[in-house]
């Protein structure tokens, strides 16, 4: 049975289009992730999903239930706040237990699970204070306890660590994922950080424009984008222009880019004649190769730590190369081939 | 602080403050002093206990003090009991609901005397109420609705005048409140009724406080709507005091003008004090 299904939710606000024609399913224990960038209706969604606003077509459903028509307090989904919306006038234990007493559970029981989120997230020594008397990363935490403690179906996240430094977000990213894993609960997590929605995903889903542009596992998102926009939103890319000249027997193509004749090697056969192709930064081989070999200038070079940055020219063309090996950085142009099959097809050229 | 931004700040209070204490204090003193035979503005100035024994000997005086405080805590509870869903209905602008909220403001513009005689003439024995109510076939002849004894004539007029007021100061603090927070609480399980009582009321407890204090104090000494529309067979505080003063009775007119203000600030604090507790939940810090 499917957690959650979405199926062909639509929200207009007025003449405005937030979220059109969206479909997917969460499975049990799932943990997806919508990416997307700012504005483009992933809280939108997510308030469809636990009930704050009704879609204008389409239909939730929770547990095999269709509650498209159900008011969020009888869905079981619980919800972490974007803005963390805390009850300013209750305490951390209060916060933290609203939904709990809501619910009439045993003091025992409440107790119970109060000690066992408040330990788990680092909250023990702050249970008698009011929010406004907690840092950021605790208000967040809050936020994530309260969400926790119910043990509904489905969690909804909404951007939960986009306040968090750096340090404290990979930690609590991980508590996330390890709570969810323990009590097996289905997520939706929403983020417009790719890296995030990489390392914790079991799928993604990268909307634009409030529709889904593609929805896979990390590597597949990563490996095989669809289109210029998910290429380009996930990791970097090198994004050209390309005709297709021939097969050049199965599963291979010949191209014409900007940056010359190149073969590409794809279980998809491209989608058109003229489309779109990218390549990886990363996937550049140093120094010469049977096929695609590429001869390129230098114009500025970026030293990361790990690797170096190279901006490149090739035919006129910029382009971004990942060198690993830093030593090679010090020439004026280097030589260098792409393997076929990291040459990408993307969407068509209209 | 030190002395000077002591000084400093007593020097920025002086204007407004020394008004008030010069003015409101010096007119609170002579009242306080009359009571007690002072200030006497026909004959010898004496202290004297004896204006306020006499005064709780008499009957009308403490059926005056029974009334009044009926008529100021019923005023204060009704006015806030139907400001509340309005000011939760109006907390969010909807299509409407700027002309919706004017009109309910509408009382705020009319003054008091005026609005009784409106009353008056509506429920009068040949008035609309009694027509349309016969028109309907509901009552067979005219009935008497004027002057009804247990004043709800005067506590539907106060209620229509400091509504709109309760209203002002509700849907500022209920307006405050963020659409996410009563999401959460919803998103938690909390219905519509539970949302009120576990996130609106607490966090609305300043105003609602001062709702009920203002129309509390207000309606405790009711004078005009008192004399149109209220019943003929009791007097309120204020009623008594004129009636006093009517008859140069300065330092009994005093007696009750003391009374009204200790009634006001005693009331108000037992408000303020049960209207928090009730909306904390049952709980005062
Ligand atoms: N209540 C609303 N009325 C009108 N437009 C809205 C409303 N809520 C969201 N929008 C619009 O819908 C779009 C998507 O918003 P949102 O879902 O919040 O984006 P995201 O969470 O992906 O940043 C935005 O352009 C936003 O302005
Ligand atoms: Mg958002």
């Amino acid at each position: 049975m499917k957690a959650v299904s979405v199926k062909n939710a639509s929200m207009h606000f007025g003449d405005f289009t937030a979220v059109q024609d969206v479909s997917f399913d969460v499975g049990e224990g799932e943990f997806i992730t919508l990416l997307g960038p700012s504005g483009c209706g992933k809280t939108t969604l997510l308030k469809m999903i636990s009930g704050f606003l009704q879609p204008s077509s389409g239909i939730i459903e929770i547990g095999g239930k269709d509650v498209t028509h159900v008011p969020p307090e009888r869905r079981d989904t619980a919800m972490c706040f974007q803005s963390y919306a805390l009850f300013p006038h209750l305490s951390v234990a209060d916060n933290l237990q609203f939904g709990l007493k809501q619910k009439r559970l045993l003091t025992a029981e409440r107790k119970q699970r109060l000690q066992d989120v408040a330990t788990k997230l680092d909250l023990t020594a702050q249970l008698d204070k009011l929010p406004n008397q907690l840092s950021g990363g605790q208000q967040q935490r809050v936020a994530l306890g309260r969400a926790l403690t119910m043990r509904p179906s489905v969690v909804l996240f909404d951007e939960p660590l986009s306040n968090l430094d750096a340090k404290l977000r990979d930690s609590v990213r991980m508590e996330i994922r390890k709570i969810q894993r323990d009590y097996n609960l289905a997520a939706i997590y929403v983020t417009h950080d790719q890296g995030e929605a990489l390392a914790m995903s079991d799928r993604i889903l990268i909307m634009n424009n409030g529709r889904i542009e593609q929805a896979g596992t990390p590597h597949e998102i990563y490996g095989t984008p669809n289109t210029s926009f998910v290429a380009d939103f996930i990791g970097d890319a090198n994004i050209l222009d390309a005709e297709v000249i021939g097969e050049e027997g199965a599963g291979r193509w010949r191209l014409g880019t900007q940056i010359g004749e190149l073969i590409a090697a794809s279980a998809a056969p491209p989608v058109a004649k003229t489309l779109k192709v990218c390549w990886r930064p990363e996937k550049a081989q140093f120094g010469p190769g049977t096929e695609n070999t590429i001869t390129a200038d230098i114009t500025h070079r970026a030293f990361q730590g790990n690797y170096t940055d190279l901006f490149v020219m090739i035919a006129s063309a910029p382009q971004r190369v990942q060198w690993r090996d830093n030593a090679v950085g010090l020439a004026d142009s280097l030589t260098m081939h792409i393997r076929p099959e990291d040459i990408i097809f993307l969407e068509a050229i209209a | 602080m030190t002395w000077r931004s002591w000084l400093k700040l007593g020097l920025l209070l002086a204007p407004g403050l020394g008004l008030i204490l010069v003015f409101i204090g010096s007119v609170v003193y002579i009242a306080i002093a009359q009571s007690f035979g002072l200030f006497s503005l026909s004959g010898e100035s004496e202290f004297s206990l004896e204006y306020w024994s006499r005064m709780f000997e008499r009957l009308t005086y403490n059926r005056a003090i029974g009334y009044s405080l009926y008529v100021g805590f019923a005023s204060a509870f009704l006015a806030v009991l139907f400001a509340y869903p309005l000011a939760v209905w109006l907390r969010r602008p909807f299509p409407g609901s700027l002309t919706i909220s004017a009109v309910l403001k509408a009382p705020l513009l009319v003054h008091g005397l005026v609005a009784a005689f409106l009353y008056v003439n509506i429920i009068s024995y040949h008035g609309l109420v009694n027509q349309i109510m016969q028109g309907l076939g509901i009552w067979d002849g005219p009935h008497r609705l004027q002057n009804d004894s247990r004043a709800i004539g005067v506590l539907i007029l106060q209620t229509w005048k400091n509504m709109p007021f309760a209203l002002l100061l509700l849907v500022g603090s209920v307006s405050a409140i963020s659409d996410d927070v009563l999401d959460a609480a919803a998103d938690l399980g909390a219905g519509p009724f539970a949302r009120f009582r576990r996130v609106i009321a607490p966090l609305s407890v300043s105003a609602t406080q001062a709702a009920l204090v203002i129309v509390f104090v207000g309606a405790l000494a009711d004078f005009s709507f008192q004399v149109i529309a209220g019943p003929v067979n009791k007097q309120s505080l204020s009623q008594l005091m004129v009636f006093f003063k009517g008859y140069g009775r300065w330092h009994d007119a005093a007696v009750v003008a003391v009374t009204l203000m200790g009634l006001g600030i005693a009331g108000s604090a037992l408000l303020a004090l049960v209207s928090r507790f009730i909306l904390r939940g049952g709980r005062l810090s």
